[in-house]
């Protein structure tokens, strides 16, 4: 800061300054005005290495019976996919059933039991659950040491 | 509340599920799909960029045995082959042993395990005297009057397994529903019969060391439940369990 300005200079430095800082803020209004940047979607935009021509894979074409052959097994497919998920329905209705059969079972009890049964367990959610693997875990496996760094790219709009 | 007292007898019993730690094998249907999909993935895909290397690497040694250039050589001096690389990771992963899938319990049907069967569901059952019959029941005691239903069943996975269960009980309300009138011997006007609510929860920890067992238990499958149960039982029992 410059304290050694001499004192007939002041007042045109601070009105020069705050014509400056309207001009700032001027500035700062049009931006703020125009639209956002969107952020660009790394996924969807393949990196142009990725379609040169000697990237094309070069494999033997496939024969009528390998034609034949993969689509009859398309359609075998989607009949066992449809039995699945008549069957999965099919249990879940029967859980379903059961439990409806319990709760009149106990409202012919009591009612106070049943007030108790319908009432909604706080504790249940959110429910966590880590999913079966391949292997079960091995005792007493020793991990290799190292340390994960995280180099995604973070936008800011 | 003033209603009269019925004639029912209330228990509150819990199905207590291990969960699967391990998936499933695939069916031949599902092999042969997943087969079919990788076949088309790899034929949509292009080459990767390991895979220009090791192209290019293989035609550097054919031209190199082809004819004798030791300037080319000599350039591009690559000290590891993309081959070599693939050696190496292969000799890595085929010292790793993985943990078995059939574990010894499995092979020596030891019921009583947890580490048996290691991708279905295991069920707790425990001898029960009922009457004057010892019979294998999902676990069981009778309601007292001030606790809710819920807290019955978990009272019965206490007295069976210990006060240090760690175990999730999927909601308030009961799954199903098993209804027996008691033998006309000890049938009364006031004590017809008793229906047995059960809930399900889900075991946490696999770590049973601290439980107290205080009956004879077995872990099963929902397969292996009509050999211990019986048919009217398995029967209301098997409509909520989900396979």
């Amino acid at each position: 800061p410059c304290r050694a300005q001499p004192k007939k200079k002041k007042k045109v430095d601070v009105r020069k300054e705050q014509a400056q800082k309207e001009r700032m803020k001027k500035k700062l209004k049009k931006l703020e005005k125009a639209a956002p940047e969107l952020i660009p979607i790394e996924d969807f935009i393949t990196p142009l290495k990725y379609s040169e021509s000697n990237r094309v894979r070069s494999l033997p074409a496939l024969s009528p019976e390998e034609s034949e052959r993969r689509v009859l097994l398309l359609k075998k497919w989607c009949l066992f996919k449809q039995k699945q998920d008549e069957a999965e329905k099919k249990a879940i209705k029967a859980l379903v059933a059961s439990q409806e059969e319990a709760l009149q079972e106990l409202r012919l009890e009591s009612e106070d039991l049943y007030e108790a049964a319908i009432r909604r367990d706080e504790e249940l959610f959110p429910f966590e659950r880590d999913g079966p693997s391949y292997t079960p875990p091995l005792p007493g496996y020793d991990p290799p040491e190292g340390k994960c760094i995280d180099i995604t790219k973070v936008y800011t709009q | 509340s003033a209603a009269p007292r019925r004639p029912w007898k209330l228990f509150g019993a819990m199905c207590l599920l291990r969960l699967p730690r391990i998936t499933q094998p695939l069916e031949k249907m599902e092999e042969e799909m997943a087969a079919l999909m990788e076949q088309i993935e790899l034929e949509k895909s292009h080459y990767s960029d390991h895979e220009i290397r090791k192209l290019e690497e293989e035609e550097q040694l054919k031209r190199k045995k082809e004819s004798l250039y030791d300037e080319d050589e000599a350039r591009g001096k690559t000290v590891i082959m993309a081959r070599d690389l693939e050696e190496k990771w292969e000799q890595k992963f085929l010292q790793f042993k993985a943990a078995p899938r059939i574990t010894d319990a499995d092979k020596s049907n030891d019921r009583t395990s947890l580490n048996r069967k290691l991708d279905s569901n295991l069920m707790l059952l425990v001898k029960q005297k009922i009457g004057n019959q010892d019979l294998w029941l999902l676990p069981q005691v009778e309601w007292q009057p001030g606790e809710t239903l819920r807290g019955t069943a978990e009272r019965a996975m206490a007295t069976f397994l210990g006060d240090h269960i760690q175990a999730k009980v999927l909601g308030n309300a009961p799954y199903g529903i098993y209804k027996y009138k008691f033998p006309r011997a000890i049938r009364t006007e006031n004590n017809v019969g008793a229906k047995v609510f059960f809930f399900k929860a889900f075991l946490q920890s696999s770590d049973l060391s601290q439980a107290e067992l205080k009956a004879d238990y077995l872990w099963v499958t929902k397969k292996e439940l009509g050999d211990y149960l019986k048919s009217e039982y398995l029967k209301k029992v098997n409509r909520f369990l989900l396979d």
